[in-house]
C-alpha cells in the first residue's frame, strides 16, 4: 500500500524537492501551499503523513497542527514540522503542540524522508496486521532488474522498497526495518558485501537476513559474499524463481520481533550551540552536507530548553558564551538523568590545557578545538554517535541481565517460601489430625469406664440400700461425685481443645440474644434462684455463632455460679466504648476474686475457689481466652474479693491475613 | 405384623449393656433385649448370615441401639449398610455413643439414624433417655407399613 504524504509549503523549489524526494522513496506525494490548501486536503483525502511548514502566507503552521491534534481521527497522524529558521522557540512551540518531528532548513532531503518513513514504520509497528506482511529492501542500480525483481516480488506477496545506491539502502535499512533485503554486489560507490558488512557492524540491523546478487563469475565470489556476511548468495544470470526461493528460506528463517534499537544509520539530530551565527551557519552547512539534522541554538539557556522537549543524538557546545556558558550548560546537561547519555563534545576557540581539563570535568565526552577541519568534527562525532550506541546495547543487555537475575531470584524465593509454608501446613495438619483422633478416643474411651463406675454406684444405692449403712452410701455418693466431676473435666478439656482446632466462621451475631438464651436456660436449671439480670439491647458484633455461645456459657454460667451466696445477686452484660473500641462486659456482684490472682484466672485448671464453694474444673476461663484469642481480641477481669467481678472482652473486626 | 418387639442392643461393652438392660427393667420395659457384640455380628443378625444364618430375618426388631464404636465393623458402617438395603431401611435405629462429636452427630443424621443419644456420664440421664426411647420407638411410634 502506498503511503500519501501531504506536504505544505509556500516554497515551490520545496516542495517539488521533497515531493520528488518521496515520490522516488515509493510515496504518493500531494502538495499545498497554504493552510487553506492543507485544510481541503485533509478534509478530502486519507494522509498518512504531513511535511508542514511553520510560515505560511495565510497563517501559522503550528496553529494548523493544534487543529489537527484536536480532532480525535487525527490525533494520531504524523507531523513533521519544517522551518526556514531553527529558530529554538519555534522548535519548542511545535514540538509542545505535538509536532512528531521538526526539521529545520536548509534540510537535507534524504533526511526527512527517511525521517518520515521512521515515523510512519513507528505508526505500523503499531498495528498488528502490519506484522504479516514482509518488506523486502532491493538495492540495485540497474532500473531494469529493480523493476523486474519488484514485480515478481510483488507478485509474491512481498512489500518492495528500492534503492539505487548502498549509502541510501543503509539509511531505508533503518529508517523502514525491512524483513529482508536483496542486494547486488556490484554497484559503483558502496558494493553489495560492504553495505552487508555495515549492516551486521550496526547492532540494530545486524539480525537483518540478506542476499547477495552477483553477476560475476568468478570461482570465490560466493566465498567473499558469504564472508561478508550474507545469509544468501544467488547469481544474477539464475531464474527469477531462485531468488525467490532463497529469499523466501531466509525470510523462513528470521526470527520475528525486531529489537527496537535506534540504527547507526538512521537520520541523526545535532544540536549546535554557539553565540556565533557564523560558526554555526558554517557548521550547520557541513553537517547537513553529511545528511544531519542540525538545531542551532545560541545560548546554553536556549538549549536546555530545547533539550526539555526535543532529544538530540549529539551536542555541539561552545564553551565561551554569554549567559551561563558552556561549563555550566555541559553540568546541567549531564545532570540530567534523560540527557545523561548523550554524547557532548564541547567547542573551543582556545586550545590549552588548562581549558580541556575543566571542560572535561563538567562531564563532555570529547572536546575539539574550533580551528580543526570539519571532516575532523564530523568524524569525532561519529565516533560519539556509535560510542552511544553501543553503550545504549550494553546497557540494555545489562539490564536485561539483571532483570533476568532478579527474576530468577524472586521466582525462588517465592518458590521456597511456598514449599516452607506448604511443609508447615502439612505439619499443622498432621498434628491437628493427631490431635483430633486423640480427643475422639478420649471422649469415647475414657468417658466409658466412668460410665461403668458410676452407673454401678447407682445400682448399689438403688438396688442394695438395705444391706448398706450410711458410711457405705456416703461411700458410694462420693465416687458418684467423682466420677461425674471426671467426667466434666474431660467434657471441658475437650471443649477446650475443640475450640482452638475450630475454623472461625464469622457472621453476625447478636450476643445481646444469644446472652438472652444463656441466661434462660441457667434460669431453667435453676428456678429457684433470685438474681436480677440485666442484658443490653441490640449488641450485635462479626464473630462464630459457636464459639460466642460457649464464651457467654462460661461468662454468664460462672457470673450465675459465684454470685449464689450473695443476697441481691446482679449480673449484667453490657457494652463500653474504650479509646473507640468497643469493650462487652460481663459484670456481677457475687464471690469476686483477689486482683492477686488475676494473672492465673485464664490458665487451664487454675482455681481461686475451693470445689466445695463453687464447682468447677478451672478450664472455662482458659476456655474462654482462646475463644477470644481466635476472634484477634483481648480478655480481662477486674473484681475484689466480695465484691463481684468483671471480665471485659473484645472482638475486633476479621484480619484478613493472619490465619494459615 | 412385620416387627416384632425386639429390641437389638449393639453394644460390645459389657457394663454398659448391662446398665442399659438394667435401665430397660427399672423404666418397665419388658420388650425381649438381643445383644450383639460388633458391627459384623450385628448385620449377621440382621441378615441372618455368619453366625445368625439360618435364622428367619422377619419379623424385624422395633428398633436398633446402635453404639458408633465397635470392634471389626463401626457404628456408621454398620448404618450405611442397613440403609442400602431395602428390607432394612426402615428400621428405626438410634445411635447411642460416649461422643459428643459434631463429625459423629451429623454423619449418623446423614447416613439416616433416627435419633442420636450421647451416654450420659450420669447414670439418671441416661436412664431417662433410655425410657423415653423405649417409650417413643415402643409404645408411641407407629411402625411404618411394611
Amino acid at each position: 500500500m502506498t503511503a500519501t504524504v501531504l506536504i505544505i509549503d509556500d516554497s515551490l523549489t520545496v516542495r517539488m524537492d521533497l515531493a520528488e524526494a518521496f515520490d522516488a522513496a515509493g510515496f504518493r506525494p500531494l502538495t499545498g501551499s497554504t493552510i487553506r490548501e492543507a485544510r481541503t486536503a485533509i478534509a478530502t483525502q486519507t494522509i498518512d503523513l504531513i511535511i508542514l511548514d511553520v510560515l505560511l502566507p495565510d497563517g501559522d503552521g503550528v496553529e494548523l497542527l493544534g487543529e489537527i491534534r484536536s480532532r480525535p481521527a487525527l490525533r494520531d497522524l504524523p507531523v513533521l514540522m519544517l522551518s526556514s529558521e531553527a529558530d529554538v522557540a519555534d522548535r519548542i512551540r511545535g514540538v509542545q503542540t505535538g509536532a512528531d518531528d521538526y526539521v529545520g532548513k536548509p534540510y537535507d532531503n534524504s533526511f526527512v524522508v527517511a525521517r518520515g518513513r521512521e515515523l510512519l514504520g513507528q505508526r505500523d509497528s503499531e498495528s498488528p496486521d502490519a506484522a504479516a506482511i514482509n518488506t523486502i529492501l532491493v538495492i540495485d542500480d540497474s532500473a531494469t532488474f529493480r523493476e523486474e525483481l519488484k514485480r515478481a516480488l510483488g507478485q509474491s506477496g512481498y512489500r518492495v522498497i528500492t534503492a539505487t545506491t548502498g549509502e541510501e539502502g543503509l539509511r531505508l535499512a533503518a529508517g523502514s526495518r525491512p524483513t529482508a533485503l536483496i542486494v547486488d554486489g556490484v554497484m559503483p560507490g558502496m558494493d553489495g558485501a560492504t553495505v552487508i558488512r555495515k549492516l551486521r557492524l550496526d547492532v540494530a540491523l545486524r539480525g537483518l537476513p540478506c542476499l547477495l546478487l552477483t553477476a560475476s563469475e568468478e570461482q570465490d565470489a560466493e566465498l567473499r559474499a558469504l564472508d561478508a556476511g550474507a545469509d544468501a548468495f544467488v547469481r544474477k544470470e539464475e531464474d527469477l524463481d531462485v531468488i525467490l526461493a532463497r529469499l523466501a528460506a531466509i525470510v523462513r528463517n528470521t526470527s520475528t520481533g525486531a529489537e527496537d534499537i535506534s540504527s547507526l544509520a538512521s537520520p541523526k539530530r545535532i544540536l549546535a550551540v554557539d553565540d556565533s551565527m557564523t560558526y554555526l551557519h558554517e557548521l550547520a552547512f557541513a553537517l547537513r552536507d553529511e545528511g544531519y539534522d542540525v538545531v542551532l541554538a545560541h545560548s546554553g539557556e536556549e538549549a536546555i530548553e530545547l533539550l526539555s522537549v526535543q532529544s538530540v543524538d549529539c551536542i555541539l557546545l561552545d564553551l565561551l558564551m554569554p549567559g551561563i556558558g558552556g561549563q555550566e550548560s555541559c553540568r546541567r546537561i549531564k545532570a540530567s538523568p534523560q540527557l545523561r547519555n548523550t554524547p557532548l563534545i564541547m567547542l573551543t576557540a582556545v586550545e590549552d590545557r588548562q581549558t580541556l581539563v575543566a571542560g572535561l570535568g563538567t562531564g563532555a565526552d570529547d572536546y575539539i578545538a574550533k580551528s580543526s577541519e570539519f571532516d575532523v568534527l564530523r568524524a569525532r562525532i561519529q565516533v560519539q554517535i556509535r560510542r552511544k550506541q553501543f553503550e545504549d546495547e550494553n546497557r540494555r543487555i545489562r539490564e536485561q541481565l539483571l532483570h533476568s537475575k532478579l527474576e530468577a531470584a524472586e521466582a525462588r524465593a517465592a518458590r521456597e517460601l511456598a514449599e516452607a509454608k506448604a511443609m508447615l501446613v502439612e505439619e499443622l495438619e498432621y498434628k491437628n489430625k493427631e490431635l483430633e483422633a486423640f480427643s475422639y478416643s478420649v471422649s469415647h474411651d475414657l468417658r466409658a469406664p466412668l460410665r461403668g463406675i458410676d452407673g454401678f454406684s447407682q445400682a448399689l444405692l438403688e438396688d442394695y440400700t438395705d444391706r448398706l449403712d450410711e458410711t457405705g452410701q456416703n461411700y458410694l455418693s462420693r465416687i458418684r461425685a467423682a466420677a461425674q466431676r471426671m467426667g466434666q473435666l474431660i467434657d471441658d478439656m475437650l471443649l477446650l481443645s475443640r475450640v482452638g482446632r475450630a475454623q472461625i466462621e464469622r457472621e453476625r451475631v447478636d450476643l445481646s440474644g444469644l446472652a438472652q438464651a444463656v441466661t434462660d436456660e441457667l434460669r431453667r436449671q435453676d428456678p429457684d434462684r433470685r438474681i436480677v439480670l440485666e442484658i443490653q439491647s441490640g449488641l450485635v458484633t462479626q464473630a462464630d455463632r459457636g464459639l460466642m455461645r460457649v464464651l457467654l456459657d462460661n461468662l454468664l454460667g460462672n457470673a450465675w455460679k459465684f454470685t449464689a451466696r450473695t443476697a441481691d445477686a446482679r449480673i449484667d452484660f453490657k457494652m463500653q466504648e474504650h479509646e473507640n473500641k468497643r469493650v462487652f462486659l460481663v459484670q456481677d456482684n457475687g464471690a469476686g476474686f483477689d486482683m492477686a490472682h488475676a494473672g492465673t484466672l485464664f490458665k487451664p485448671f487454675h482455681r481461686l475457689h475451693a470445689v466445695a464453694d463453687f464447682p468447677g474444673t478451672g478450664i472455662g476461663l482458659a476456655t474462654c481466652q482462646r475463644v477470644v484469642d481466635r476472634h484477634g481480641g483481648r480478655i480481662w477481669a477486674e473484681g475484689a474479693v466480695g465484691r463481684g467481678a468483671s471480665v471485659y472482652f473484645t472482638v475486633p473486626p476479621s484480619r484478613e491475613k493472619g490465619q494459615l | 405384623m412385620n416387627r416384632s418387639n425386639v429390641i437389638l442392643l449393639v453394644e460390645d461393652n459389657s457394663d454398659d449393656e448391662e446398665i442399659t438392660l438394667r435401665a430397660f427393667r427399672k423404666s418397665a420395659i419388658a420388650n425381649e433385649v438381643v445383644v450383639v457384640r460388633d458391627g459384623v455380628e450385628a448385620l449377621d443378625y440382621m441378615f441372618a448370615t455368619g453366625t445368625h444364618a439360618g435364622r428367619s430375618m422377619k419379623p424385624l426388631p422395633a428398633v436398633i441401639l446402635l453404639d458408633l464404636k465397635l470392634p471389626k465393623l463401626g457404628g456408621l458402617e454398620v448404618l450405611r449398610r442397613l440403609r442400602a438395603e431395602d428390607s432394612t431401611r426402615r428400621v428405626p435405629v438410634v445411635v447411642l455413643t460416649s461422643s459428643n462429636e459434631e463429625k459423629d452427630v451429623l454423619s449418623s443424621y446423614d447416613l439416616g439414624a433416627n435419633s442420636f443419644v450421647r451416654k450420659p456420664v450420669d447414670f439418671t440421664q441416661f436412664m431417662e433417655a433410655a425410657r423415653q426411647l423405649g417409650l417413643y420407638w415402643l409404645v408411641i411410634n407407629e411402625p411404618a407399613p411394611g
